[in-house]
């Protein structure tokens, strides 16, 4: 269970760690992008989409299908962000609008039933067994070698990507117009609906980027993880724990916690094989019980 | 009754109370008052125990009661009500101020009794009655109209039996005549009780007309402090936040 | 008056429990008997939970935890001491009281949905222990073996029909308890901090006392309820510390209703009602299970129960936050 000197061994090899790293951050950056869209709509819509875990499933499924019909990874990956932020606007407009001001156990039901719906109209469409979307040819190259680890270009492609569209919402937000009434109506809401901007839309936009977001990590995974239905449930676990350490609604927040996790998960399976979520419990544990609303969380009084 | 020394609370680098030392003498009716942003509701947090205060000290009856927390502060005597009227919005009004004198008995942790146990619905009516809460003891508090939904808030600080009353703004939201109702039943209310009361109030007229005394706070410190007469007639009063001093010449 | 209330409930649990042990002879049924096992142990679960959601107005995510260690805690006890029945029930209720004062203790500070989350990240963590501690629990395997001295009070519980009324006991008793707790001027303190915690702050109440005390107390009903599942499953099994028997639990109060007292009840004789039909009928359970939801979820926007309450012009029921 515990494999302490295994996890010395390898903090102290330079091979090791640089393996380790980039696996870590590769779990983290498709972490941070799930994690972002759920952060985002918490603050918006002060709702806890308990159905994103789902939005991540279906752009991986819809990135398989495009990618085995057209053969191109970068269609896939689109087809998995437009696929799941139209799919994001129908959720939002069917259901969850329908529960805003209930209580937050009437939205979890409401999204419960969503996965359960949703897993198995993948079990109808797709199947039940697993799947591998395969390495995309061109990233079928030798790996590079990086002060002795092992690290697939691929990798390296998927963490800027990442970043990249880390980079551009943090842009988007910031800068745009746009971006300040996402950042205002999640800072005080009242105000959105008094200053006349039309909420309906606005919430419909926050629930299309959130999902767009989650697809695409579903589409840029699928070459590197195995579908199954049910595969958005583990990934929503852990974007709730990034969530929640980064601060619920803090997109900076859930970059950290999100690299965060991802490391602990790297290192963990060398050190703690059987017990990696276990750490990834404690760690949100310890955070909450010293910073309360997580690390960029207001403090509700 | 209560003195206050040095009292003083930042939020960031702002100081919202400021070094304020007042006290309020046994008995007295006294207002509170100051421009939005003075630090009122502030001052009555502190007090009371919601917030920690950053320095100063504030004794109650020769007691040391700074940093205690709410509770504490409560079971002491001194009782508080809300700027926007403060309850249990899923009980009737009758059971509201069960559950306050329950509370107010120290039968909140009893797991052994039925609620209400034996004497406080009968209390619970009296005190009703002081405020002319007894015709709407059965309805749900949710469903009562604004004025009463005030009035149970002050009714559950009352329920406490309290020494000390800190009223914050309990004429919010009503009309004139609604006001002035709500002034007479405070003002019956502390002489029949034997009351130390603080209110915060805008309205000049209500303030000058049945405070003994009067304090005024600008930007966390304390302005002014006197009779009424004694405030009118203050100059720097009259220049930072009354106005003209012929706005209030026949209050 | 008061007094009157409690023996009206005891009297209606007795009938209860006398209808019950008297169906098998007229309709021996074991897929009754089995139902009625698991919904007592279910029901448990559940309506200690409204006690936190539905009372006290916290959404704990992770009450499983609670049920599960009842599960584990009781069948380690049986399997690897040689304790009674009685006293290994006992020892794991204090276990269960002792875990739920060290997770309240962490926990209770914490606001809505942080609670909620930090409460599965607990019984998460507690699972992912039991999965990893083989040589103690039998890792993903379960405890397996069986319950060894099944005998309460003389009964032989290895007995179906014996566990089976011993079930019903245990739901009416552990029911007429919690109703009994919700009651009192205690039960009234929880509803003051759903309702309005700065203000029952305010009247004296020490909150973090009430709410740590209602977090044990709720603790310890989940864990006889996850006994009577062990003796049921004869084990304990990681399934039953999982989060889906948190989610059932949820489940099964937001649809039987949070703002009735038997709401739980009923909506776990719901969620289990619907999980063997649908699962007899298609295999695509959860398609089914979710249109099912969504339809209630939708159409009623409130339990079963609340929604019946309502309708027969009762008092609207206490909102939860």
């Amino acid at each position: 269970m515990i494999d302490l000197d295994a996890l010395l061994e390898c903090v102290t090899t330079t091979s090791c760690l640089v393996t380790q790293t980039t696996s870590g951050l590769i779990v983290g950056m498709l972490l941070f992008l799930v994690a972002a869209g759920l952060t985002l709509i918490f603050g918006v819509l002060k709702i806890v989409n308990f159905a994103h875990g789902t939005f991540y499933m279906l752009g991986a499924y819809l990135a398989y299908t495009v990618f085995a019909i057209t053969g191109s990874y970068i269609l896939s990956v689109l087809a998995g962000g437009l696929g799941m932020a139209f799919f994001g606007i129908v959720f939002e407009r069917f259901l969850i609008r329908r529960v805003y001001g209930a209580n937050v156990l009437m939205q979890l039901l409401i999204c419960y039933a969503t996965v359960l719906i949703c897993d198995d109209l993948v079990k109808i469409i797709w199947g039940p067994d697993f799947y591998a979307m395969g390495m995309p040819p061109e990233f079928q190259v030798p790996p590079l070698f990086i002060a002795g680890g092992v690290v697939p270009p691929f990798y390296l492609v998927l963490i800027s990507v990442a970043l990249v569209i880390g980079g551009g919402l943090a842009m988007v937000l910031g800068l745009t117009k746009i971006g300040k009434i996402i950042r205002a109506a999640a800072h005080n809401p009242d105000m959105v609906s008094a200053l006349g901007i039309n909420t309906t839309l606005l919430y419909s936009l926050v629930f299309a980027v959130g999902g767009m977001l989650a697809g695409i990590a579903g589409g840029l995974a699928a070459p590197v993880r195995s579908l199954t239905p049910g595969m958005g449930f583990s990934i929503l676990i852990e974007s709730f724990i990034v969530t929640v350490i980064g601060g619920m609604g803090s997109i900076g927040g859930a970059l950290i916690a999100a690299v965060m996790l991802g490391l602990i998960r790297s290192f963990g399976t060398i050190g703690f094989p059987l017990f990696t979520e276990g750490l990834m419990y404690i760690a949100m544990i310890i955070i909450l019980v010293l910073k309360p609303s997580g690390l960029f969380g207001k403090e509700i009084v | 009754m209560l003195q206050i020394t040095g009292l003083t609370k930042r939020f960031g680098g702002l100081a919202a109370i400021n070094d304020v030392t007042l006290s309020f003498d046994q008995g007295t009716l006294s207002a509170v008052i100051g421009p939005n942003g003075a630090g009122k509701s502030t001052f009555f947090n502190l007090i009371s125990g919601a917030i920690i205060p950053d320095a100063g000290k504030v004794v109650f009856q020769g007691e040391d009661i700074t940093g205690l927390d709410r509770a504490a502060i409560v079971r002491r005597g001194i009782g508080r009500a809300f700027q926007v009227a403060s309850f249990f919005p899923s009980m009737t009004v009758a059971e509201n101020l069960q559950a306050a004198i329950a509370a107010h008995r120290g039968q909140w942790g009893d797991l052994n009794h039925r609620f209400p146990r034996q004497g406080v619905r009968e209390r619970a009516l009296e005190v009703a009655e002081m405020l002319g809460l007894e015709n709407n003891a059965n309805v749900l508090s949710a469903n009562l109209s604004h004025g009463d939904q005030k009035l149970l808030d002050i009714a559950l600080a009352l329920a406490l039996e309290p020494s000390m009353l800190l009223l914050d703004e309990p004429t919010a939201g009503m009309g004139p005549e609604e006001r002035w109702r709500m002034i007479e039943k405070i003002q019956r209310l502390w002489q029949l009780q034997n009351l130390t009361l603080v209110f915060i109030e805008h309205d000049m007229d209500i303030v000058f007309g049945i405070s003994s005394s009067i304090r005024v706070l600008c930007y966390g410190r304390v302005l002014a402090e006197g009779t009424p007469d004694e405030i009118r007639a203050n100059p720097a009063v009259i220049e930072a936040y009354l106005g003209t001093p012929d706005a209030e010449d026949d209050a | 008056m008061g007094r009157m209330h409690i023996w009206r409930d005891i009297a209606i649990g007795c009938l209860v429990v006398a209808v019950l042990a008297a169906i098998p002879s007229l309709l021996p049924s074991k897929a009754f008997q089995d139902f009625v096992i698991r919904c007592a142990s279910m029901a448990l679960f559940a309506t200690s939970l409204n006690m936190l959601v539905g009372y006290t107005g916290l959404s704990s995510f992770g009450h499983g935890m609670f049920f599960g260690l009842g599960t584990y805690s009781f069948a380690l006890l049986m399997q690897k001491t040689g304790m009674s029945l009685l006293t290994a029930f006992l020892l794991t209720l204090l276990i269960t009281a002792m875990t739920a004062t060290a997770v309240g203790a962490i926990c209770i500070r914490l606001r809505l949905i942080y609670f909620a989350f930090v409460t599965l990240a607990m019984q998460m963590l507690l699972h992912s222990v039991i999965i990893s501690w083989v040589g103690l629990t039998g890792g993903d395997q379960g405890l397996q073996g069986g319950i060894p001295r099944r005998t309460f009070a003389g009964v032989d519980l290895s007995n179906q029909y014996n566990l089976y009324v011993f079930s019903a006991v245990m739901l009416v008793v552990g029911l007429l308890l919690m109703r009994h707790i919700v009651n009192t001027t205690f039960g009234t303190s929880l509803r003051m901090i759903r309702d309005n915690e700065t203000r029952a702050a305010f009247l004296g109440i020490i909150v973090w006392r009430v709410k740590l005390t209602v977090f044990v107390l709720s603790a310890v009903f989940a864990s006889v309820g996850g006994m009577v599942m062990s003796l049921f499953v004869s084990g304990a099994y990681p399934e039953l510390i999982n989060w889906p028997i948190s989610g059932d639990a949820i489940f099964a109060i937001v649809m039987g209703g949070v703002g009735s007292f038997l709401g739980p009840t009923v909506g776990t004789m719901i969620l289990l009602l619907l999980n063997d039909v649908v699962t007899r009928q298609t295999e695509y359970y959860g398609l089914a299970l979710g249109l099912i939801i969504l339809g209630f979820a939708l159409g009623l926007r409130r339990g079963v129960l609340d929604f019946i309450t309502e309708r027969l012009g009762g008092r609207p029921a206490g909102g939860i936050s």
